[in-house]
C-alpha cells in the first residue's frame, strides 16, 4: 500500500465540491455570455458568426483598431448578415497565437480571422493559419504579416503598415534631428517579434551611417522592465544622445526617465506609435517625432474585407486588391496581395526641425495639435 | 503502509483508496458534459476538441509527472517552465547546427533535415536534463540549499542562459538572433500531432507509475517524502533518492521543452514555458499529491492534468474571445479547492469545522465577497451584475457564520 494518508470514504463530502465546481463553470459560463458585445443573440449554437482580430499583445494600439473595426460593423452592417466582430488579445507569444488558432478551429461560430502575426518566420504558425483557412475560416493578416517569401499562401491577402518603411521614417527624423549623426539606443518589448526586427532595421537605414547603435534592450512587455533598461542603457553607454521606442508604450518608460535624470536638453526622443501618454508627452515638449500607423484604418479595412470573403463578395475584394484573383488568391502582380495603411509623422509644431519633404510622399505630415483633431474627429485617445 | 479502515469491503477499500481520481473523473465528466449542453462546438467538433484536449493535457502532463514525483519525494521543482524553454533550446540548437553543418549552403537547411540528426537533437535535451537534474541534487544534497532557492535559481538562471546561449550560436551562423526557427515538417510534427504526445505521455506515465508503485525505489521515495529524516536512519539512500527525483523532474521537463518548440517550429527562451512550473505544480496538487511530501499517486496527477485542461477549454468554449484573461483565476480556485477538499476529508470533522470565527471571520467575509463579484465582471459586462454576486455572497456567508455561532454558543 502506496498511500499514507487513506481517507475514510463518504459520498456526501463530495458533494460540496462538486457544487463548488459546477458553480465555477456555470459562473464562468454566465461571464462568458455576458462579455459578448453586440447582438445578444449571439451564442456558439446560434447563426451569429464572429469575425475575430488575434492581436499579438495588448496594447492601447489595439484599441483605435478595435474603434475602426466597430466603426466598419456598423457602416457594412454586419448585423443583418448575421456576423459580429471581437478582438482576442494574445500574449505576445507565437505558442500563444497557435493555441488560440487551434481554438478556433475547435470553434462552430468562427467565421473569420485577422491575424497580427508574432513571429513572421514561424513555419508553424503559418501551418496553422494554413489548417484554419483548411476548415472554412477565412484569414487574413493585419499590421503584421507573416513572411511572404516562405508562407504567402496561409493567408489570403495582408492589410497595414510597411514596418520596415515606418522604421526608415522614424530613423530619417532621428536623422532630421541630429544632421551630424549620433548615437542610439532601441527599446521595445520582444526582441524576437517580426516588427521590432522590421522597425529597427528600417531605423538603422533610415537614420544612415552617421549614427551609431549603442543598444537595444527587450523588457518582455514588463513596463518596470522598460524604465530600468533605459536607465542601464544610459548608465552603460552615457553617449546616448538619441532614445527610440519600438512599441508604443516605450516612449512612456523612456520620458519618465530622462525626466528623472534631467537629460531632456541634450536627448532626442522619437517614437512609434501615439500611445495616450506619448501624445500628451509630445504636447509637454518631451517627445521630438513620432511615426503613427492607422490602427483604425486598418480595423476598418479588415473588418470590410473580412465580410466580403465570408459573403463571397468578389467586387468589393476586387475594389480594395485590384491586384489579385479573388478566386484563387493569387496575386497578379508583385505586392498585389498587400494594402498599405496610412502611416504619419508628427512632431510638436511648425517650428519643429522636421519638414514634409525629409519623408516619403505618401507618408502624412501632422503637427501635434493636427494629429490631436484628428484623433478627436474619430473619438480616438491614441493611435 | 498500512490504512486506517481495514475492516471495508474490496469495493469501498479500492473507492477509498481512489477518492481523488474518481472525483476528477466525475469532474471531468460533469464539465464536459455542461460545456457540450451549453456550447455545440463539443458536438459537432468532437473528434477534432478531444484531439485538442488529449494533446494538451499530454503536454501539461509529461512534465507534471516529474513535478510530482520531486513533490512526492518531499521536494519542490520551480524550474519546469525555464528548464522547457532550456531543452527545447538545446534540442533547436542542435538541429540548427547539424542542419547548417549538412547545408551549408541551402538557403533554409533546418527545413528536411535527415531523421538522426533530430534523433540526435532529443538524446542531447534529455541529457542535458539529466545534467541539470544532476546540479539541482548537488545544490540541495551536498551544498545544502533549500530545493525551493536551488530551483528558483535554475527558474530564473536557465532562461537568461538560454537566451545567451541562442544569441552566441545564432551569431555564430550568421545573424545574430533571439531565437532559434526550425522549419523541418517531420520535427513539427512530433508536437503538432495529436497521438505522439499521447505515446509519449502514456509511456512516461507507465513508467513513473511501475516506478513509484511496484519497485524498492519508488517506496522510498514515498518513504523519504514522509519523513526524511526516519527513511535516512532506516538506511535508505536518500542522496541517491533526490538526484533520482530531481533528474525525473528536469528530463520530463526537457521531454516537454521538445514538444513545445516542436508545436511552434521555434525555441523563443524570452516566453517559451513562462509560468508552466506553476501548472505542473497545479496538476499535481489537484492530482492529489501533498506540498508536505510522501503523498499523492501518478494515476491523480494524470487525471489532474486532464480535469486542469478539459476545464480550461470549457472555458474557452463558453467565454470565447479572451477566455485566457480567465485561465489564471480557474487554474487558482481549482487548487484551492483541490487542496480544501483533501485537507479537509483528513481532519476529522473537517466539514463540520468553523470557516468564519471571530475577527478574522468577518474579515474574510467581503474579501471573498469581492472576488466573486470581480470574477463575474467583464469590460463590456454589466457592473451591477458583479455587486449583486458580492452582496449575495456577503450575505450567504454571513448567515453561515451567525449560525455557525450560534450553534458553537448553544453546544458551549
Amino acid at each position: 500500500m502506496i498511500d499514507m494518508h487513506v481517507r475514510p470514504f463518504r459520498l456526501n463530502r463530495l458533494l460540496p465540491t462538486f457544487l463548488l465546481l459546477c458553480l465555477t463553470v456555470w459562473q464562468t459560463g454566465c461571464g462568458g455570455r455576458s462579455s459578448s458585445s453586440g447582438d445578444p443573440s449571439a451564442s456558439s449554437s446560434g447563426a451569429v458568426k464572429r469575425v475575430i482580430l488575434l492581436t499579438n499583445g495588448d496594447d492601447p494600439f489595439w484599441d483605435a483598431m478595435r474603434t475602426g473595426m466597430e466603426k466598419a460593423a456598423v457602416d457594412f452592417d454586419l448585423a443583418s448578415a448575421n456576423l459580429k466582430v471581437e478582438m482576442d488579445k494574445n500574449d505576445g507569444t507565437s505558442k500563444g497565437q497557435i493555441d488560440k488558432l487551434k481554438q478556433y478551429a475547435g470553434q462552430t461560430d468562427i467565421a473569420a480571422v485577422a491575424i497580427s502575426v508574432t513571429d513572421a518566420d514561424n513555419a508553424a504558425l503559418a501551418r496553422t493559419m494554413t489548417d484554419l483557412d483548411k476548415v472554412g475560416v477565412k484569414v487574413i493578416t493585419v499590421d503584421s504579416d507573416i513572411n511572404r517569401d516562405k508562407f504567402r499562401s496561409s493567408r489570403f491577402v495582408y492589410l497595414g503598415t510597411d514596418n520596415f518603411v515606418g522604421g526608415q521614417e522614424l530613423g530619417r527624423a532621428a536623422k532630421g534631428l541630429r544632421s551630424n549623426g549620433g548615437t542610439f539606443a532601441t527599446f521595445y518589448g520582444l526582441s524576437a517579434a517580426a516588427n521590432v526586427i522590421e522597425r529597427t532595421s528600417g531605423f538603422a537605414d533610415g537614420a544612415g551611417a552617421s549614427f551609431t547603435k549603442a543598444d537595444g534592450l527587450s523588457d518582455n512587455m514588463d513596463l518596470t522592465k522598460a524604465q530600468a533598461n533605459v536607465r542601464n542603457a544610459l548608465q552603460n553607454h552615457p553617449e546616448i544622445d538619441t532614445l527610440v521606442g519600438i512599441w508604443a508604450y516605450n516612449a512612456h518608460a523612456i520620458v519618465e526617465v530622462v525626466n528623472e535624470t534631467g537629460i531632456r536638453d541634450k536627448t532626442k526622443i522619437v517614437v512609434f506609435d501615439a500611445a495616450p501618454k506619448a501624445i500628451q508627452h509630445m504636447s509637454d515638449g518631451m517627445i521630438d517625432a513620432m511615426v503613427v500607423q492607422n490602427p483604425y484604418q486598418m480595423g476598418y479595412l479588415a473588418t470590410r474585407l473580412a465580410k466580403a470573403m465570408i459573403k463571397s463578395d468578389t467586387a468589393t475584394i476586387q475594389e480594395m486588391f485590384p491586384n489579385i484573383n479573388p478566386e484563387t488568391g493569387e496575386p497578379t502582380s508583385e505586392n498585389g496581395d498587400i494594402l498599405t495603411t496610412e502611416l504619419r509623422v508628427v512632431v510638436p509644431d511648425a517650428e519643429s526641425p522636421l519638414i514634409p519633404e525629409m519623408f516619403n510622399p505618401d507618408t502624412q505630415f501632422f503637427t501635434s495639435e493636427q494629429f490631436n483633431a484628428w484623433l478627436a474627429e474619430r473619438s480616438l485617445t491614441g493611435s | 503502509m498500512a490504512t486506517k479502515n481495514s475492516t471495508a469491503g474490496p469495493g469501498a477499500s479500492f473507492l477509498r483508496r481512489h477518492l481523488t481520481e474518481i472525483v476528477l473523473l466525475l469532474g471531468c465528466v460533469v464539465v464536459f458534459a455542461f460545456t457540450a449542453y451549453v456550447n455545440d462546438a463539443y458536438i459537432r467538433l468532437f473528434q477534432y476538441n478531444i484531439q485538442h484536449i488529449i494533446r494538451y493535457t499530454s503536454m501539461l502532463g509529461i512534465f507534471a509527472i516529474g513535478a510530482a514525483i520531486v513533490i512526492i519525494s518531499g521536494g519542490i521543482d520551480l524550474s519546469s517552465g525555464s528548464m522547457i524553454a532550456f531543452g527545447g533550446m538545446i534540442c533547436c540548437m542542435v538541429i540548427s547546427v547539424l542542419a547548417q553543418a549538412i547545408a551549408p549552403d541551402a538557403a533554409d537547411p533546418t527545413s528536411g533535415v535527415p531523421s538522426w540528426v533530430i534523433v540526435v537533437a532529443v538524446c542531447s535535451t534529455l541529457g542535458v536534463g539529466v545534467l541539470v537534474g544532476t546540479l539541482h541534487a548537488w545544490l540541495i544534497t551536498i551544498v545544502g540549499l533549500p530545493p525551493f532557492v536551488a530551483t528558483l535559481a535554475s527558474l530564473v538562471g536557465l532562461r537568461s542562459l538560454a537566451l545567451i546561449m541562442t544569441k552566441a550560436v545564432t551569431k555564430w551562423q550568421g545573424q545574430q538572433a533571439f531565437k532559434i526557427n526550425i522549419q523541418d515538417e517531420t520535427f513539427m510534427d512530433i508536437g503538432s500531432v495529436w497521438w505522439i504526445p499521447l505515446l509519449i505521455f502514456v509511456v512516461v506515465a507507465c513508467l513513473a507509475w511501475l516506478l513509484m508503485n511496484r519497485t524498492i525505489v519508488g517506496r522510498h521515495l514515498y518513504a523519504m517524502g514522509g519523513n526524511e529524516e526516519a527513511a535516512r536512519l532506516s538506511g535508505i539512500r536518500t542522496d541517491r533518492l533526490k538526484w533520482l527525483a530531481y533528474c525525473m523532474g528536469t528530463m520530463t521537463a526537457a521531454i516537454a521543452g521538445i514538444l513545445f518548440s516542436s508545436e511552434v517550429g521555434s525555441s523563443d527562451p524570452q516566453t517559451q514555458g513562462v509560468g508552466y512550473e506553476l501548472y505542473a505544480i497545479a496538476a499535481a496538487v489537484v492530482g492529489g499529491c501533498s506540498l508536505q511530501g510522501g503523498v499523492g499517486r501518478i494515476t491523480g496527477v494524470v487525471l489532474g492534468a486532464l480535469f486542469l485542461r478539459v476545464v480550461i477549454d470549457a472555458v474557452a468554449k463558453l467565454i470565447g474571445s479572451g477566455s485566457s484573461d480567465y485561465e489564471g483565476l480557474i487554474v487558482g480556485l481549482l487548487v484551492v479547492l483541490a487542496v480544501a477538499f483533501n485537507q479537509l476529508s483528513d481532519q476529522a470533522g473537517g466539514w463540520k469545522k468553523q470557516f468564519f470565527p471571530g475577527l478574522l471571520g468577518w474579515a474574510a467575509i467581503p474579501t471573498i465577497g469581492c472576488l466573486v463579484g470581480a470574477s463575474v465582471l467583464t469590460p463590456e459586462g454589466n457592473p451591477l451584475l458583479g455587486l449583486i454576486a458580492a452582496a449575495v455572497t456577503c450575505v450567504v456567508l454571513s448567515i453561515m457564520k451567525l449560525a455557525a455561532d450560534f450553534a458553537g454558543k448553544k453546544e458551549a
